[in-house]
């Protein structure tokens, strides 16, 4: 399984949705603390496993992350530390490049989702405590939604609602949103630790998983919201980032600074049904393919980004 | 339905006017938006709290919004701790119309009733305000209002008591204690250095001085005990207020640790122990600007550091289970901590060239998500590539079979199989449609499909399908070498039945 090497420490990767052998990865200096940042767009080379940088992108801030746009197959939004937004176009010339840049947050953005269902806007999340709603035509934010008491680490849109997200938080608090409603429309105190992450479940709509500094994922029902479902321990430190299969119902991969990936299974006695430990420091960022089932990509703060498919080890040559 | 949701306004946006003040200007544009698109939610969604208001949580929130020391804090910290403890956003509100700001502390044994009829008016419809009569209000919650604001006025007066009693035993800590405290930590720091080159002269005196500071300890902390008896004694509230008071010894106890750090510091005995430790929390107290505070790491929860909050649970556990940074994380934060930019930090120019920069006309049309149709998509291009090939023995020993197992063991009560998860696992795989440029389109043309498979194996007995299917399987795993266990076989005959359930279901 091809391995890239990264001059950063990395703090996300994401598969593209329209080519299947195609990542992006954002990636920042001395560990996202101080320093420059660089988002690399990865192309999986056809016959051998391998994989090959086609073009990265410098940029004065840490990247935190990153994510391809969802109507146009060459566009990425990059999440900056220096609370920026900055879009580029991977058809253009590198010199083109960004083509936008957008400086309202007042801290670090953390997270970028691209809207998959309207596929004509997309969110950030910051260390200022808001989200921001974007289009891809407006010079300025369509919308703030100011309410976290702490930083949010992560917005997601729903798979299904084009209108409806959900926030994590460090106030220990997950929010769902609708756009047409002014405030959040329903808080859950889903840890007493700080909230690193969520994602929806693609396959149910009104299902959400959590993880958390308290070294747990949760999942969730929006319908019965007071007891979460499920609580997948295994991790042995905080769980930055959980994701939802694209392909399976129950099937959550999350990745953790006890430096290892995890698949879990919600809906099963043993929730943990793979445990991957190729990264020798933080795991910070892990993506499943829409595109090929099976098919993951991770990457921490070793520098390396992974990409393996299921059952398989991410080490092997 | 959508606009409908839209024009209907809040009720309680008022009380929420303090935090959320741009929201008004920002649903506008967020509408002009909204319009290009079709509402998909019914006017209930799901997605809304619609859970009936919790009358004892509510309470709860009053007695919490009501205590002297939450009422200074900020509103927004005041609302996330009553998020925190699970309160819905309408019971926070009400509980916050329940509990209006009070004017300046000293009048308010003056201003109490006013402020209850005040709450009274804003939730009785208003026919009812001319019967203010002045006691009894007719409805139970401002009854409630006021008669937590009445406890509040008595607990003004055991605080003003508590108060003067807590100075008196903090002055006499502060007297007596310190002093003490701080040649026992003398005591501390010279046992800690052991290493016999420095001060070996300096010993016998210090350890008689150690005795006495010893002792001195002990004494004060039996007379703190006394103190504390007699505080027990007086009266059930005062207990609460006194683990304040302890609290704040536990601050003492604090200051007085950072105090035997600066001492280390001052004296030069530093330079082994506790380096990493000083300069961790010196950055994470923000006396270094330029570096940002590793917030996500998990290592550290300072939450406390920016909310004030009163009745915050302990982070201690967070502390112990920080995860160990890498070494070269650590020569960064003290690098920063010293002041020093790290030498790899470039200046790069990340501005747009051209902010008007139209994008590039995008070269193929979006894909459709496999959870919108229901079958992974198969790029035709790249078949067989070595990023789509599973490995050969997971089907077998790894973990598709052990989940596939599993899941059958589940699908009677959660019918939670993936119907694209296993397509791939079947010896024969249809041949790909060819490819549509158009993403509705393809939907168009492959949503049919399940339909009429279904309706051929429904035509099929049951008996049929499921025997020729069996037969397959057999074949399958003789020629695989015939290690499959007979649980295997039944999760694959089971997933087939399964499948049909849920693409029926689907359509």
């Amino acid at each position: 399984m091809p391995v890239f090497k990264a001059p950063f420490n990395g703090y996300s990767v994401k598969f593209s949705p329209f080519y299947e052998s195609r990542l992006a990865v954002a990636t920042a200096q001395n560990f996202g603390i101080l320093g420059n940042g660089r988002i690399h767009v990865l192309e999986l080379a056809p016959g051998a496993p391998g994989v090959t940088e086609s073009v990265s992108y410098d940029t004065a801030d840490a990247v935190y992350d990153v994510c391809w746009s969802e109507s146009h197959d060459s566009v990425l939004i990059a999440a900056i530390g220096d609370g920026s937004v900055k879009i580029y176009d991977t058809a253009l010339p590198p010199p083109s490049n960004p083509i936008r840049s957008f400086q309202e947050h007042a801290r670090e953005v953390q997270s970028v989702d691209y809207n998959p269902t309207r596929r004509d806007s997309f969110l950030t999340s910051s260390w200022d405590d808001t989200v921001k709603l974007w289009a891809m035509d407006r010079p300025a934010s369509v919308r703030t939604f100011k309410e976290h008491a702490y930083c949010v680490y992560q917005a997601v849109w729903n798979p299904k609602h084009g209108d409806v997200f959900a926030s994590a938080s460090g106030d220990c608090t997950l929010r769902i949103w609708d756009v047409r409603e002014p405030g959040s429309t329903m808080i859950i105190p889903a840890h007493d630790f700080e909230i690193l992450s969520c994602d929806w479940n693609k396959y149910d709509d009104c299902i959400l998983a959590t993880s958390s500094v308290d070294k747990t994922v949760k999942v969730w029902d929006v319908r019965s919201y007071r007891v979460p479902l499920a609580v997948l321990n295994g991790h042995g430190y905080a769980v930055r980032k959980v994701k939802f299969s694209p392909h399976r119902r129950s099937l959550i991969a999350s990745c953790s600074y006890d430096m290892s990936v995890c698949l879990w299974d919600y809906m099963v006695e043993d929730a943990l049904v793979g445990r991957y430990d190729h990264h020798t420091e933080f795991a910070v960022g892990i993506d499943m393919s829409v595109l090929v089932e099976g098919l993951m990509a991770s990457t921490g703060w070793d520098e390396l980004v992974y990409v393996w498919q299921q059952g398989m080890d991410p080490r092997a040559s | 339905m959508a606009t409908h949701q839209q024009t209907q306004p809040p009720s309680d946006f008022p009380a929420l006017a303090d935090e959320n003040s741009q929201i008004p200007e920002a649903t506008k544009p967020a509408n002009e938006v909204q319009q290009a698109t079709i509402a998909q939610d019914p006017p209930t969604s799901v997605f809304k709290n619609s859970e009936p208001i919790r009358e004892d949580q509510i309470q709860n929130a009053i007695k919490f919004l009501s205590h002297p020391r939450v009422r200074g804090s900020p509103v927004i910290h005041r609302r996330s701790f009553l998020e925190r403890k699970g309160l819905t956003k309408e019971e926070i509100d009400e509980a916050f119309r329940r509990v209006p700001d009070p004017p300046p502390s000293s009048q308010t044994t003056v201003t109490t009733s006013q402020d209850g009829q005040q709450a009274v008016s804003t939730v009785q419809p208003q026919a009812m305000q001319p019967v203010v009569a002045a006691p009894a209000p007719l409805i139970v919650t401002p009854q409630a209002a006021f008669l937590s604001r009445f406890r509040w006025y008595h607990a003004i007066l055991a605080v003003g008591v508590l108060a003067a009693s807590g100075a008196g035993t903090a002055v006499f800590i502060k007297r007596s204690l310190i002093p003490r405290f701080k040649s026992w930590v003398q005591r501390i720091m010279l046992e800690e250095e052991t290493d016999p080159l420095k001060k070996a002269d300096a010993k016998p005196s210090l350890a008689e001085e150690a005795v006495a500071a010893a002792k001195a300890a002990s004494a004060a902390a039996s007379d703190v005990a006394r103190v504390s008896q007699e505080m027990m004694i007086t009266k059930n509230e005062e207990r609460k207020y006194f683990e304040d008071l302890t609290h704040l010894l536990g601050v003492q106890v604090q200051e007085m640790k950072s105090l035997s750090n600066n001492i280390r510091k001052l004296e030069g005995q530093s330079n082994n122990i506790p380096k990493i430790y000083s300069a961790d929390q010196e950055v994470y107290n923000g006396s270094v600007t330029t570096a940002r505070k590793p917030y996500t790491n998990g290592s550290n929860v300072d939450y406390d550091t920016r909310s004030a909050r009163s009745a915050s649970p302990p982070a201690a556990p967070a502390d112990s289970s920080a995860p160990p940074h890498p070494k070269s994380y650590m020569d960064i934060m003290s690098m920063i901590q010293r002041g020093e930019k790290p030498s790899n930090i470039r200046e790069i120019n990340d501005m747009p060239p051209n902010p008007n920069q139209p994008l590039s006309d995008p070269r193929i049309a979006p894909k459709s998500k496999p959870w919108d149709y229901g079958q992974a998509p198969q790029d035709e291009s790249s078949n067989g590539q070595w990023w789509q090939q599973k490995n050969p023995r997971s089907t077998d020993f790894g973990y598709e079979t052990t989940t596939a197992a599993r899941f059958t063991a589940n699908q009677n009560e959660t019918s939670t199989m993936e119907p694209a998860a296993f397509q791939r696992q079947r010896s024969w795989v249809p041949p790909q449609p060819p490819p549509v440029a158009m993403a509705e389109a393809v939907e168009a043309i492959r949503r049919p499909k399940p339909q009429a498979k279904i309706d051929q194996e429904a035509a099929a007995s049951d008996g049929q399908s499921g025997v020729s299917d069996e037969l397959q399987k057999i074949t399958k795993f003789s020629e695989s070498g015939g290690d499959g266990s007979g649980g295997i076989k039944i999760a694959e005959i089971q997933e087939e039945t399964e499948q049909q359930h849920i693409s029926q279901e689907g359509n």
